[in-house]
């Protein structure tokens, strides 16, 4: 094993690959910039290059684009607040804030570096959990997997808004995020639902124009409204500073980043629910390391650790993502069923094959993963002041070009100007959801994850009929969700008593 | 809000028994466990407003929240007008397509909004065209449609 993964590293350092994975992180890192440009449509769109590569080769070009673009799709949540990846909206709850008081350039320097740690645990969880991996996704079935998805709805619906009437409001956004994913055809029957008579919707509607929409219109609005930058009227300071700070605070707090790491992990083994889990889950964790009321209450107005958990789930879930899709054939999202297509056109079967005969080429993977992130990091922190200074240039300026991105964006996710209206419908919607103090972030989990949830409820119910609610395995994940939403009804009552009784403190 | 979102539940959950059990299954459950937080969410904000316990202070999402340091009269009036300019834009696609629509937009809003110099306005419309075309045209072929007045203009036979 400790040839191969020697192996590894060599063969990403020839000079093709090398390039190759220059290239392709080049690729991915305007890639993850741009809302709209997902990194799996992307990686698609690079498939038919890889023709006359060899596998190593293509492999560094392929994962050297797709392993960036969490990193780098972070850097548009903290600057303008509009997702870059639909994995990286969680980094906007305080990331943006952050840039609107004049800390981008901290936000930033955490965010990158957070990312760059997460990589890296990614990458080595990818390698020396390959081996002993294969029992872990294989006891996860239909019902345990429908309760990671309700496990990750309530983590971000107790996270929405203070006390009982918070939850209640991430539960009622998390329940129509499911309503909204209704439309279009059901996976089980094949029957039209909600569609109103629209061709446009039979397959439902579309992640980027939604998510982009949701969060970029009423950040739009409000940046009209103030009639300021970004950063508003807030000094700048010395952005190198704040960037020094941002990653310094991510050792300061870094346990916690490692911790959200192996969130991200354990969250990305298992196919199909991936960054739109991990983000939030691990976002969930952040807050829970708050150790008062009141630095709670600082969190989606820019706390450090906010950008830090998110930023490191968000890439570790990358590596570990390619566990089931390398070792097993079984793709752990989108972007990994594209890869497969690779695996394919290559001439290689996902499967035990690439742990033995083609191990080395496994581990080139790892190396990928490690090197393009340290690169691109690197290449990020370089241009980070000038990327923080945009927060600085007048909202007039800013909102053509902002709008521009949103528009294309969103339409280059179908190629369909039914898009646009989308994009202005849930623009519309997210501005009355921000007003009336609804939170989105449950609303696009339960979206994102709607029609996963329904296929797994139902195979669930099918299979097992009522006694899937008695699984141990769904027993001990619901004990986990109902105990983190009331954690923190318990850890303010235990303060109140602990207040109350002046001896004790 | 709440009262929207009950409705929208209750229409969910009616549509939802017209059709087949495995289709309606997850609607049926949803809609109804989304029926009963509204409920409980209007019936807590209704005790709250109409007496019974003194006020609470409004409940804070962990979101961001829309600026308050802005004469409510005027956030309202800016508010409607960004909405205004964002319909507009893609009105202007509609009818222009991308190609002319992106600069004419840019410019427009530059100068008619923004008021900004004919320097800035016209660098950042070519900026913003050279940019657009570049990327999405020329490297990535991504097909545009074409605006309704061009076609309209194609079929009666004015270029082509």
């Amino acid at each position: 094993m400790w040839d191969a993964f020697i192996g590894g590293l060599l063969i990403n350092l020839q000079f093709n690959s090398f390039l190759y994975m220059l290239v392709g992180c080049a690729i991915g890192f305007w890639v993850g910039i741009l809302p709209g440009l997902g990194g799996g449509t992307t990686l698609a769109l690079m498939l038919p290059f890889i023709y006359k590569m060899s596998p190593e080769e293509a492999f560094p070009f392929l994962l050297g684009m797709h392993s960036v673009v969490a990193t780098t799709g972070d850097i548009t949540s903290v600057l303008f607040g509009i997702p870059g990846e639909a994995t990286t909206v969680a980094t906007i709850v305080d990331g943006y804030p952050l840039a609107k008081k004049g800390e981008a350039g901290r936000a930033l320097g955490a965010v990158l570096m957070s990312s760059l740690v997460g990589a890296l645990f990614g990458a080595s969880f990818l390698a020396f959990t390959i081996p002993i991996v294969r029992p872990l996704v294989l006891a996860f079935g239909s019902p345990e997997m429908f309760m990671l998805i309700i496990l990750g709805l309530t983590c971000i619906s107790t996270l929405s808004g203070h006390g009982k009437r918070g939850l209640m409001l991430g539960l009622m956004s998390g329940a129509f995020g499911f309503m909204i994913s209704l439309v279009g055809q059901d996976r089980q029957a094949g029957v039209l639902r909600f569609t109103f008579g629209q061709l446009y919707l039979w397959n439902g509607l579309s992640i980027i124009p939604v998510m982009v929409g949701l969060f970029a219109i009423p950040e739009i609005v409000d940046l009209a409204v103030r009639g300021t930058a970004i950063a508003g009227n807030v000094q700048l300071g010395k952005l190198g500073k704040g960037v020094r700070e941002g990653i310094k605070d991510t050792f300061r707090h870094f346990w916690l980043t490692v911790r959200c790491s192996i969130i991200g992990s354990l969250i990305g083994i298992l196919p199909g629910l991936g960054g739109g889990v991990a983000q939030w889950v691990s976002y969930a964790h952040a807050t829970q390391s708050a150790k008062t009321e009141e630095e709670r209450a600082n969190f989606g107005k820019g706390d450090i650790r906010g950008v830090l958990g998110p930023g490191a789930a968000n890439n570790s879930k990358e590596g570990a993502g390619l566990i089931p899709t390398v070792a097993f054939g079984i793709p752990a999202g989108s972007g990994m069923a594209i890869l497969m297509g690779a695996f394919f056109l290559l001439g290689l079967v996902p499967g035990p094959d690439m742990l033995t005969k083609h191990l080395k080429l496994t581990y080139s993977m790892v190396w990928t993963i490690a090197i393009s992130n340290v690169i691109i990091v690197a290449v990020c922190l370089l241009f980070i002041n000038r990327l923080a200074k945009l927060t600085t240039i007048r909202g007039n300026l800013m909102i053509p070009i902002v709008l521009l991105l949103c528009f294309i964006g969103a339409y280059t996710s179908n190629n369909d100007i039914a898009d646009l209206i989308v994009l202005m419908v849930f623009g519309g919607i997210g501005y009355f959801m921000v007003k009336y103090r609804f939170p989105r972030p449950p609303f696009i989990l339960g979206f994102i994850l709607g029609k996963l949830a329904e296929t797994y409820l139902y195979s669930s119910a099918t299979r097992y009929g009522a006694a899937w609610l008695l699984r141990p395995k769904v027993l001990i994940i619901l004990a986990i969700a109902v105990a983190f939403a009331v954690y923190p009804f318990i850890q303010k009552r235990f303060r109140k008593e602990v207040l109350s009784e002046p001896d004790k403190i | 809000m709440t009262l929207c979102f009950a409705l929208i539940s209750i229409g969910v959950i009616v549509q939802s028994l017209r059709w087949p059990f495995k289709t309606a299954l997850f609607p049926v459950i949803i809609g109804s466990c989304a029926l009963i937080l509204s409920i409980v969410e209007f019936s807590m904000s209704l005790y709250e407003t109409t007496g019974g316990r003194t006020k609470k202070k409004k409940q804070d999402a962990m979101d961001f929240k829309l600026s308050e340091g802005v004469d409510p009269a005027v956030a309202r009036l800016r508010t409607w007008t960004a909405f205004g300019w964002i319909i507009g834009f893609f009105f202007l696609i509609v009818l222009f397509s991308f190609n002319i629509g992106i600069p004419l937009f840019v410019l427009l809003y530059l100068k008619l909004h923004g008021k900004e110099k004919w320097l800035i306005s016209i660098l950042m419309t070519v900026g913003a065209w050279i940019f657009f075309w570049g990327l999405f045209i020329w490297l990535l072929d991504t097909p545009m449609p074409q605006g309704w007045l061009i076609r309209g203009l194609h079929a009666i036979g004015i270029g082509s």
